[in-house]
């Protein structure tokens, strides 16, 4: 029953193998290499796509604090995250003018095509997080309604953002 | 074949007055054709028929529903999806029932030979863009559980499609890169059953977390030092993260639950949620299930060994300004932690 991927070959054999393969390969993929060492290594400059991504990346934490308190079975404390995701979201919505692409930015172009839609979702987090706080404040089920908040971060990341390089 | 063994024996003979520099490249061709042919012999096929078709749709969960082989908007299975690589531009093959396109014609071993050898049916070795030999290690029940599982996928009438921009001389190329490359994996008749060594078995023969998540060299063939380190993006390979439990560049600060949590759901820590291949091999495409729909067990084993595999300091830029590059492992930054 066990199968196994077997070779005879002796060591010249893979030495030979190895000179044909690298002429036939290394050629082309070096040059493939080079071409694509070229990047866009960058810092995002003062304006809008910083200051969104920075917001973003606070409400990261949030969401980080909010996961941490149900893990340690201390839901009261995913009030205060809760409430700054409810207090940041309106300031995000904003800061997506149009033409704010570039720099390394995920933003799909359907933000600026479906802005209703987009707008929505950002409205629904912000009454989700708010029902979040308010579980926390009141010991409702904060797990609950977590993962109705974290299911706004999904639906609005699937549609409105792209994967990262590759993903 | 016997028009090669001629080519084969033709070439071996020298040519009167051949300058030496320009008999060097017809012997090592020579040479490579031999070896291609008579070195790379694989084991008599074993007994992979009478699978489990719905043990099979838990491996195929837990091979992140062999996302590589469906199409965006599906049917499951059928093959199609582009696959750009330094070596030529690949297109998944149909996986269906379909006898013309699918494997609805193949035996129960020839499938089985397909995913864990390499071996298409007329002989000839796959292209190493299929990881068979990472699948080379999973284990006969499973495998035959899968390929039970394969015969279930609704026929597609996709035709395959030949790759682009291939190597010169594919079929012996591939024949010389399992050769060279493909290691030898032994599959145990039964998997692990439980705990670490599950999850190690799981990730390394079945998930194949290592494929996507190390990088290669220039031959295409996974670094070992640099295993689940990640791959930088801005290169020929998709950007991967650094998977390794490193506290600083790696997720050493996830805990397991963080680690199984992300394999059920695509959310990080942060509840940020993974996107392109790696929303594929969780949710699985077009209705086929994925790492979510494999069993809380399994998830958990992956994350128990995923903390157990060396911390390799290594930063992966997602802009290909990385410094240590995806191919070169002496001149990257990384460092056992």
């Amino acid at each position: 029953m066990t199968q196994s991927i077997r070779s005879t070959s002796g060591s010249w054999a893979r030495a030979i193998a190895a000179t044909a393969l690298v002429a036939a390969i290394a050629v082309p993929a070096t040059a493939r290499a080079q071409a694509a060492e070229k990047h866009d290594g960058h810092a995002l400059p003062a304006g809008p796509i910083h200051d969104r991504h920075e917001i973003m990346e606070d409400m990261g934490r949030a969401a980080k604090a909010i996961g941490g308190a149900l893990k340690a079975g201390k839901p009261a404390d995913a009030a205060a995250p809760a409430t700054d995701i409810a207090a940041k979201i309106d300031d995000f919505l904003k800061l997506f003018p149009d033409g704010s692409t570039g720099h390394g930015s995920r933003a799909k172009a359907a933000i600026w095509s479906e802005r209703a839609k987009f707008d929505s979702i950002g409205a629904d987090l912000e009454v989700k997080a708010t029902a979040v706080a308010d579980a926390a404040k009141s010991g409702g089920d904060v797990k609950a309604a977590s993962n109705a908040m974290f299911g706004d971060c999904k639906s609005c990341h699937d549609q409105f953002r792209e994967p990262e390089q590759g993903e | 074949m016997a028009a090669v063994r001629v080519l084969t024996h033709v070439s071996r003979v020298p040519r009167p007055g051949a300058r030496p520099s320009t008999a060097v490249a017809p012997i090592a061709f020579a040479l490579l054709v031999a070896c291609g042919l008579g070195c790379g012999r694989t084991s008599p096929p074993g007994a992979a028929s009478g699978g489990d078709a719905a043990r099979g749709a838990v491996v195929f969960a837990l091979a992140g529903g062999c996302g590589c082989h469906t199409p965006d908007g599906g049917p499951p299975g059928a093959g199609g999806t582009e696959i750009p690589t330094p070596f030529g531009t690949f297109h998944s093959t149909n996986l269906t029932s379909d006898r013309e396109h699918g494997l609805g014609a193949w035996s129960d071993d020839e499938i089985d030979r397909a995913i864990r050898r390499g071996e298409l049916r007329d002989g000839s070795v796959e292209s190493p863009v299929m990881p068979y030999y990472r699948y080379a290690g999973m284990s006969d029940h499973d495998a035959r559980d899968l390929v039970a599982y394969l015969r279930t996928l609704p026929a597609s009438p996709a035709a395959n499609r030949p790759a682009e921009g291939e190597l010169p001389l594919p079929r012996l190329a591939y024949r010389a890169w399992r050769l060279l490359f493909a290691g030898r994996t032994t599959a145990p008749a039964e998997a692990p059953a439980a705990g670490v060594e599950r999850g190690a078995y799981l990730a390394r023969h079945v998930a194949i977390c290592g494929d996507c998540h190390t990088p290669r060299d220039r031959f295409g063939v996974s670094i070992p030092a640099l295993e689940h380190a990640g791959v930088p993006g801005g290169g020929p390979l998709p950007w991967a993260p650094n998977v390794t439990p490193d506290r600083e560049t790696g997720v050493g600060d996830w805990d397991e639950s963080d680690l199984s949590n992300l394999l059920e759901t695509g959310f990080t820590p942060e509840y940020d949620n993974v996107q392109g291949a790696m929303a594929e091999v969780v949710e699985g495409k077009a209705g086929a299930p994925g790492y979510a729909r494999a069993p809380a067990s399994d998830r958990a084993a992956i994350a128990a060994w995923m903390k157990t595999i060396p911390a390799i300091h290594r930063v992966v830029r997602k802009d290909g300004a990385d410094p240590a590059g995806a191919t070169a492992p002496a001149a990257t930054e990384e460092k056992r932690a």
